[in-house]
């Protein structure tokens, strides 16, 4: 089995799910009770939120657990467009953002705010004179991802923070589900941030919004005030331990995962350059992420193709409905190509040995498909 | 005249088609329906919309006088909407 999925989900790291069996074992405890076992659960959720904190470098105050990504980007989004539309009604965001992004914006949209999509340049980055151009009187939010999950383009989050910081009403929200735990981000860039777990090796159904301590929401789930009043719940001690388990393990040698994942990419550009496809990601895309079309083939029918020798890559979103992918166009300008567009992603655990497999079969699954294309 | 609009929450052409789709409103007078492609299913299905969201379906006397598929300008929603209006 090949997995090179890993931007979809990553496989649990066996330390996560250790942390994650022992917590469910030893701290019974709701963290909400005052008895010494309640006291023990709510000690152990400061302890891993003070440490997830320091290894983002923000303050323990700004964690806001959620069940993921999608939990985080509704709650950033409705949260703060609901809270501060006294002060307006426009949003600006990109074309590449993924559907939990969307959605909400949609909600919005349906209740009268407006949604302004901001240019891109010819590689997929955000044009910074186009955004200013954009902001209004009434802009209330910016929510732009840090990458884009399906080709890893890179955004400047520094030169976009520059732009907005100069309209001080203005929030600036980022989905950086698909940096985290990949590449160093500067929270401090950001008023909100949503994360997710199940993209650094832990857990799936824990991820968080981390939210600058000023800045006040509209919660989504009211409820009492637990560990924070902008999402009430009982806290989720074992997946909050893992949590942060998973983030100290992701930034355990950080650099050198890096230059792993580097080596890995270049050594499958390499081999994708021999074979009848288009490369689709560019110099500023995450090295984690390579996006190819397809000469001549269906991207769903190479991926059931490569299935069967149990190879797994991804194509387009699920959940999209264009006929083309959005974010493949951005960067190719060419909508044959953003319509047969195949996602490889690639992690520190991928070896030359996997890539050299999925090479040859990938190869030949071209070879078959193109053959019974010209019968 | 009737215009029906069928779109998704989770669907980026349609988010950026609502700014073209007010503006329809705003300009001509006409009977305007919106349905979601996963709230709405059976009514949505009555209507063949394909896999490609959003979908404009303009019909007058029940009878369907054309369609527009995908992420549309005003420019190309208008000019439908003049055309099968003729």
């Amino acid at each position: 089995m090949v997995y090179l999925d890993y931007s979809a989900t990553t496989p649990v790291n066996d330390s996560v799910i250790d942390t994650y069996s022992k917590v469910c074992r030893e701290f019974i405890g709701n963290p909400n009770s005052l008895h010494s076992l309640g006291i023990q659960a709510k000690e152990l959720i400061d302890a891993s939120t003070k440490q997830i904190a320091n290894l983002l470098n923000i303050n323990p105050n700004e964690v806001i657990y959620t069940s993921g990504s999608s939990e985080a980007n509704n709650m950033a989004i409705k949260g703060v467009c609901l809270k501060y539309a006294n002060r307006g009604h426009h949003i600006i965001t990109t074309e590449l953002e993924h559907s939990s992004v969307i959605a909400p914006l949609n909600y919005l949209s349906s209740i009268g705010y407006e949604i302004d999509f901001v240019k891109l340049d010819d590689n997929g980055q955000v044009d910074l004179d186009d955004l200013e151009r954009l902001i209004r009187d009434d802009t209330i939010l910016v929510t732009i991802a840090s990458v884009n999950s399906e080709v890893g383009v890179r955004q400047n989050l520094s030169k976009i923070s520059e732009v907005i910081r100069k309209h001080p009403k203005i929030f600036f929200h980022s989905d950086v589900t698909q940096s985290i735990g990949k590449e160093k981000i500067d929270f401090s860039l950001l008023d909100l941030a949503s994360i997710s777990c199940q993209k650094f090796y832990g857990m799936k159904g824990i991820g968080a919004l981390i939210k600058k301590e000023k800045l006040i929401i509209e919660p989504l789930i009211h409820g009492g005030k637990s560990t924070t009043v902008f999402r009430s719940g009982t806290p989720a001690t074992p997946l909050i331990a893992s949590f942060a388990k998973a983030l100290r393990l992701a930034y355990d040698d950080f650099n050198e995962k890096y230059q792993n994942v580097v080596d890995i990419h270049d050594y499958l550009i390499d081999k994708l350059k021999k074979l009848d496809v288009f490369i689709n990601s560019n110099d500023y895309c995450l090295p984690h992420i390579i996006n190819i079309s397809l000469n001549g083939i269906k991207s769903e029918v190479m991926l059931n193709a490569l299935d069967e020798r149990e190879i797994y890559v991804s194509t387009q979103t699920a959940c999209s409905t264009s006929d083309y992918s959005k974010a493949v166009y951005s960067v190719t300008h060419d909508k044959d190509r953003a319509s047969r567009s195949m996602r490889i992603s690639l992690s520190y655990l991928t070896t030359k040995e996997e890539i050299d497999y999925f090479i040859k079969n990938f190869g030949e699954c071209i070879d078959n498909l193109s053959f019974r294309r010209n019968l | 005249m009737k215009v029906i609009k069928i779109s998704a929450i989770w669907c980026g052409a349609c988010l950026i088609t609502n700014k073209v789709w007010k503006q329809l409103k705003d300009k001509y007078s006409f009977d305007a329906i919106e349905l979601d492609y996963d709230m709405d299913e059976d009514e949505v299905q009555k209507y063949s919309p394909g896999e490609i969201l959003p979908v404009f379906l303009f019909y007058s006397d029940n009878r369907e006088l054309g369609r527009l598929v995908g992420e549309v300008s005003f420019d190309e929603l208008e000019k439908k909407y003049l055309e099968v209006n003729e």
